[in-house]
């Protein structure tokens, strides 16, 4: 039988991160991954939010990895049925090294980044599924492979297999996830010119934006986004699962209509299509984190549901990679104790409190509920529309002053009591 | 139509064994058929004439979907063999 120190299971950000940090620490390190190659079962936005553990890891990270631009501009888009309301930031902090935020293939990136957790040492596996968890009385001692003699043992095994996660369920860490905890998220990847690119976002060299958009998904509590890499958009679109499947229709009839959008569809006139991807995402929140770690296993990435949004920010990969990299240093520590139960593997929920990672996910927990308010993706977006067309609006009729055209728009938009609410939720999950 | 031409950009492995399996007698409970619409590869389809689902599990696209709205049961979910099924190149 095949003995390691270590077995990770999904060569992703996470896993790679795990196996590239204990590699480097001396460790025997089996890194198993489905796909035929690390990145191929992927869906990503996506953006890469700066992550400063990276450069620890790898001194040159962001010099030799294969990112396509650097975001500098962050768009957000209103629509309501008849008009659309962007707000556009962009900063020149967020053109100097260390960026703020990198678009990249995750078929591309996966695949280069595990080639560097083999160069560290690691043994990494491709077109291989793990099917089921082996025991050692009650602690997690090793995976099974779907291969003959495919029983793979060691001390401890990090589940980095991602939303979905079969060790997580196995291990009884994880139950069932409820639809409304979770969202689809689907993509079309369109080819367009560099300069086309450019010349459409307003963007120079390798500059880069992320655009999202609120109100465009007919009422369906979700959004959408165009991600610019160096010569190709991706445009898609996310949904809570339990809103979509009492929506009744179909999520590429509404990326078609979203694609239609004039805001789209000026943006993609002559582009390509390309690809089409879909998947689920964890969008629980801090709730569904479950516990991280059990004698002999430990959790990181989109398996241990690591995975929010706030609005504004949609944050993954990057705590997926500090994931999976403090959960190298628990078992680290673990090795030098020779000690692999739950209590010192413990150590690894304490890091991750202390980290960025559920510190943040801690601060937006309430944010969730905010998601799940479907006036966000209804009301709001058109009461955002109506009063700026009022305001703008030149008809012959005397105009009112500003605070009172807009307390009347908000009057004809929804009941008291609910706006009341609303701010309430509001405040207490972002203030 | 753009959406006409998603399904066909994407490439496979196929396996010869299908890695979901739908039981339609448990289906027959079901009443919204949520899995005919929401799956986004439409894998899932209903045939009015046998007054079945009609599953392939060719254009999967793995995304979980249908395993989390299926509130009956009634499938046996497993991820394709290893190197085998969906292979997204850039996305």
């Amino acid at each position: 039988m095949k003995t390691y120190d270590v077995i990770v299971v999904g060569a992703g950000p996470a896993g790679t991160t795990a196996a590239l940090r204990m590699a480097q620490k001396g460790l025997k390190v089996l890194l198993v991954e489905r796909g035929d190659a690390p990145g191929s079962k992927n869906m990503f936005g996506g953006m890469l939010p700066n992550c400063p553990i990276v450069e620890e890891l790898l001194p040159g990270f962001w010099d030799e990895a294969p990112w396509e631009r650097h975001v500098v501009k962050r768009i957000l888009t209103i629509m309501s049925d008849v008009s659309s309301t962007q707000l556009v930031f962009e900063s020149k902090n967020f053109d100097n090294q260390p960026y703020n935020g990198y678009t990249l293939f995750r078929p591309v990136f996966d695949k280069w980044y595990a080639e560097k957790a083999c160069i560290a040492g690691a043994t990494l596996l491709t077109g291989c599924l793990v099917e089921d968890i082996l025991y050692k009385g009650n602690a997690v001692s090793g995976v099974r492979i779907a291969r003959d003699n495919g029983d793979i043992r060691a001390p401890v095994v990090v589940a980095c297999d991602g939303v979905l996660s079969l060790l997580a369920k196995k291990s009884g860490l994880v139950k069932e996830p409820k639809p409304s905890d979770m969202a689809l998220g689907i993509k079309a990847l369109f080819r367009l010119p560099e300069e086309e690119i450019n010349a459409r976002f307003n963007l120079v060299r390798r500059q880069g934006v992320t655009q999202e958009f609120l109100g465009c998904t007919d009422g369906i509590r979700g959004g959408g986004f165009i991600y610019t890499q160096t010569e190709t958009l991706s445009v898609g679109l996310v949904f809570h699962l339990d809103a979509i499947k009492n929506s009744g229709i179909a999520p590429y009839d509404l990326l078609e209509r979203f694609l239609s959008s004039d805001p789209v569809r000026r943006i993609l006139k002559g582009a390509h299509l390309m690809e089409y991807s879909a998947h689920v995402l964890p969008e629980g929140g801090y709730k569904m984190v479950p516990r991280l770690f059990t004698d002999g296993m430990l959790l990181a990435g989109d398996a241990a549901g690591l995975c929010y949004t706030n609005g504004l920010n949609q944050e993954g990969m990057n705590l997926a990679i500090t994931s999976g990299y403090l959960a190298a240093e628990t078992i680290s520590d673990a090795f030098q104790k020779g000690d692999f139960s739950s209590r010192q593997l413990a150590g690894y929920e304490t890091r991750l409190k202390e980290s960025f990672v559920l510190k943040d996910m801690k601060t937006f927990e309430k944010t969730v509920d905010l998601m799940h308010n479907e006036r966000l993706f209804s009301v709001y977006p058109a009461l955002v529309g109506s009063i700026l067309e009022q305001l703008y609006c030149s008809d012959g009729k005397p105009r009112k002053k500003m605070g009172r055209l807009g307390w009347d728009a908000i009057k004809a938009a929804l009941p008291m009591k609910e706006l009341i609410a609303d701010i309430v939720k509001g405040g207490r999950s972002l203030i | 139509m753009i959406v006409d031409d998603l399904f066909d950009l994407v490439s496979y492995r196929v396996h010869p064994e299908p890695h979901i399996k739908v039981n339609r007698t448990i289906c027959e409970r079901c009443i919204h058929r949520a899995c005919t619409y929401v799956c986004p590869a439409r894998c899932y389809l209903w045939n009015g004439e046998k007054e079945r689902i009609d599953f392939a599990y060719e254009p999967c696209l793995e995304c979980g979907t249908c395993l989390l709205i299926c509130d009956k049961g009634a499938l046996e979910w497993h991820y394709p063999k290893g190197g085998f099924g969906v292979r997204f190149r850039l996305t």
